[in-house]
């Protein structure tokens, strides 16, 4: 059935409920956050609940049921005080029972959450995740009070109160989750403490949201959202072009398109959290010598993607990204073709003589095989390398960058939570995620120190050195681009803002006065 | 004829099996699994993953745990889909691929009879030349550009349909026509050739000769002998119709089972695999002995004993 209540005409009355309407690309695969692991599914999730933290627009961690929290211990403590006027949608209070038992639930092996690694620096989380310990009360978390949450951590975590921030870490309800099983997360069923409340679920069709009267933070501006799942670009494109949505990002916007959307009022691009980036398989001939890694990395100029991709990509030579701590525009490598060749030259192949036929690897896609051809064509021109390009299909890709990875492969990584410790931690010697197999002992000894230092400034310091060892000095990898969501809001609407993170926050979006 | 219908269910039976024990083997040495994502899990946590859901038996079990499901009807839990069986799944999204399904064989049927009936009467003239180039034209435009050009042309141009989804009436109307356009075209060359044929035979020039009606000689005589091509091609037709497509629900964003042939396999959703593999093998073997059934009625000549 399809509902019509949806448009919400300029010269609609007031009284005419406001419905908004946007795409979530496919099916949620799950909305029970302990083990959902998607975007699509946190984007309902981050509409339907609140937890500890948020972020702000400069992705600081800011209170929302925990109204204030002490850091103690020398930073092995955190001591969360939860507001009182928090409801969960059945006018039960939110009590600090509910995050021990969601914490808990998320560590519990028989629960198999993917996500459960997230919480493996509290005391013995990891352990009871392992089954090394049977009893979740070990486990570092405990509700002091009805208030009072404390966690305890093996070791100073500085970026542990960005996790907070995270959906995995949203409360539950013992009650509710054991009562129902696997239907918990049933529109009959769930019970939540957001902003909106599930109103149906019409699973490969649409999400009904209705606005909660009794939200702490007083009822949204908007009564309902629709959420399609509208998986073909085009279509859902042309449906905001027939004012069946009011919102759009990358899963409505075929990459054709994306020059042509970009002149329509309400337009945005929001540069995300999630890097692009290039690895080599540093065990593997040729790409064992520095001089060579080094210079396919300086023949590369960045500044193409955006021209490529028409997507308002942000070119990047260092890892960290733009908008998080300890990011630094002037590590990396710059273009510099010249110092390319002599590099290559050093490395015995002037001109690209001689230089064995090497495999650039992606998974089959249209937007990564456009930045590979393009980057294909800045080797040939500027080092005289001609590589052979060899895509495959994303899961076949994965398993082949386990077992034998392509010379060079493409992949990207995305923030979970926004500090660089998530970044940095990917090229570790022992990261199951580093696929070039380089490792280097400083390095490792740096994202360490970094992860256990409570001193920003002394954090950033700490990133540079390692940022400069992973970025100018050994290149394991050559960071590309930062990714971006082209978002556009039809122009009756204001207050939707895309955070870096990709999330769909809905809570502030309201109707423009009539006047402007 | 109770001796025959049972009889083809065991083969049916044993068909079914086979499929199940093929793809299960397939699926499992194809390379990558269910859990492999750009962030690589810890390795406790994969193993936690593959415990839930039986993965870390050696395959044999796997499988014989698979029929055992299967023998009490059950189709096991979707990797992808958390909370939901592919059970689930499937009781959802077959109806809806089933209805439309259903509606594109009717529109096939109701196009391609009138256009099949007047290619092959006025043969080689310019309505026989007019109909062939609209079968072609139906035959040779894929699915995902009819699909594009509709949308463009009746919903962004002319407002009449929306651009996409499954509910009203209306809604249908551009998926059936681009699900039911090759099929359409297809039928209506066949019964074109299997008519020009008939009515080349001998018998049909002694029924003209005795002064019959001329719709009686088409109708009667002449249709009746070139339905049979028709039905064994419908058997099949109608099984990979209602199954859904995976091209025409995916651009008109239509909750059926189509999109599931291809999803369950790049996610490696291996319960789904199995689940959507064996629902359509098993429509085939039913639509397929309910064409042989359909035999006996139309062609004498054929028994079911």
């Amino acid at each position: 059935m399809l509902l019509t209540l949806g448009s919400c005409s300029p010269s609609s009355e007031q009284v005419q409920e406001t419905t908004f309407r946007v795409n979530l690309g496919t099916e949620p695969p799950s909305l029970d956050w302990s083990r959902a692991t998607d975007h699509v599914s946190f984007n309902v999730v981050v509409n339907l609940m609140v937890g500890l933290t948020e972020f702000d627009r400069d992705l600081k961690p800011t209170p929302m049921v925990a109204k204030f929290w002490e850091v103690l211990d020398g930073g092995k403590k955190l001591l969360f005080h939860l507001r009182d006027d928090v409801r969960w949608s059945d006018g039960k209070p939110v009590r600090a029972q509910d995050f021990v038992y969601s914490w808990q639930r998320l560590l519990n092996p028989e629960t198999a959450s993917e996500y459960a690694y997230i919480l493996f620096d509290i005391v013995n989380a990891e352990e009871y995740n392992q089954g090394k310990i049977k009893d979740p009360a070990l486990v570092g978390l405990r509700a002091v009070n009805d208030r009072t949450l404390e966690v305890r951590l093996k070791y100073p975590a500085p970026y542990f109160l960005a996790i907070t921030t995270f959906e995995v870490t949203f409360p539950q309800r013992q009650d509710m989750v054991e009562k129902f099983g696997e239907r918990w997360t049933e529109p009959a069923n769930i019970v939540t403490n957001g902003p909106f409340l599930l109103e149906s679920w019409k699973h490969e069709n649409e999400i009904q949201l209705r606005a909660n009267p009794d939200f702490y933070l007083g009822k949204p501006a908007i009564d309902r959202v629709q959420m399609v799942m509208v998986n073909e670009k085009t279509t859902a494109l042309a449906m905001y072009e027939r004012d069946q949505l009011d919102f759009i990002d990358n899963k409505s916007i075929p990459i054709f398109e994306k020059r042509r959307i970009a002149r329509r009022p309400g337009y945005r691009v929001v540069p995300q959290l999630r890097g692009y980036y290039y690895g080599f398989a540093t065990n593997r001939k040729p790409f064992d010598d520095v001089r060579v890694r080094k210079a396919f990395a300086l023949a590369i100029d960045e500044r193409v993607f955006p021209k490529v991709l028409h997507g308002g990509e942000q070119p990047i030579k260092s890892w960290i990204p733009p908008g998080m701590l300890a990011y630094n525009k002037e590590i990396g490598l710059s273009f510099n073709p010249s110092a390319a060749r002599r590099l290559l030259a050093e490395a015995g192949y002037p001109n690209g003589q001689g230089f064995p036929t090497v495999t650039l690897g992606y998974n089959t896609d249209e937007s990564h095989k456009m930045v590979a051809e393009a980057i294909q064509g800045m080797w040939k021109n500027n080092l005289g390398v001609l590589v052979r390009l060899d895509n495959q299909e994303w899961k076949v890709y994965l398993s082949r960058l386990l077992r034998d990875p392509p010379h060079v492969f493409r992949l990207g990584w995305g923030a979970d939570y926004p500090d660089p410790n998530n970044f940095m931690n990917l090229f570790t010697s022992n990261s199951g995620n580093n696929n070039t197999r380089w490792k280097s002992k400083r390095y490792d000894e740096l994202v360490e120190q970094a992860a256990r230092e409570l001193d920003p400034e002394k954090r950033i310091e700490l990133y540079d050195e390692a940022q400069r060892i992973l970025c100018e000095t050994d290149v394991p990898i050559v960071p590309l681009f930062v990714t971006t969501e082209a978002t556009v809001l039809n122009p009756r609407y204001t207050g939707l803002e895309l955070n870096s993170m990709a999330r769909l926050m809905l809570r502030h979006v309201r109707l423009k006065e009539p006047s402007t | 004829m109770g001796r025959f219908i049972l009889r083809r269910l065991s083969h049916g039976l044993a068909v079914l099996l086979a499929v199940a024990t093929l793809t299960f083997v397939l699926m499992h040495i194809t390379p990558g699994g269910p859990f492999d994502r750009e962030q690589r899990l810890p390795p406790q946590v994969m193993a936690n993953l593959y415990a839930k859901y039986h993965l870390d038996q050696p395959l044999w079990k796997q499988y014989l745990l698979y029929l055992k499901g299967l023998m009490r009807g059950d189709l096991g839990p979707s990797y992808k889909y958390l909370h939901r069986t592919v059970t689930d799944i499937i009781a959802s999204t077959l109806p809806v691929s089933g209805l439309l399904g259903i509606l594109a064989l009717g529109f096939a049927i109701v196009v391609s009879l009138p256009m099949g009936l007047l290619a092959a009467y006025y043969h080689n003239s310019w309505a026989d030349r007019w109909c062939l180039f609209l079968a072609t034209l139906g035959i040779s435009l894929p699915n995902f550009i009819l699909g594009g050009m509709l949308i463009w042309f009746f919903s962004l141009q002319l407002g009449w349909f929306q651009a996409g989804r499954w509910g009203s009436p209306a809604s249908m109307v551009l998926p059936t026509i681009t699900l039911g356009a090759a099929p359409a075209a297809y039928l209506s060359y066949l019964l074109r050739s299997t008519l020009i044929e008939t009515l080349g035979e001998d018998y049909i020039r002694t029924a003209r000769a005795k002064g019959l009606k001329e719709t009686v000689v088409l109708f009667k005589h002449a249709m009746r002998n070139s339905i049979n091509p028709i039905l064994t091609v419908m058997g099949p037709l109608l099984a990979a119709l209602v199954t859904g497509s995976f091209v025409v629900e995916y651009i008109f964003a239509i909750p059926g089972m189509g999109r599931f042939f291809i999803t369950a396999v790049t996610d490696r959703d291996y319960p789904m695999i199995m689940g959507v593999t064996l629902v359509y093998s098993a429509l085939l073997v039913g639509a397929n002995l309910a064409v042989d059934m359909l035999y006996s009625v139309t062609d004498p000549r054929v028994k079911t004993q």
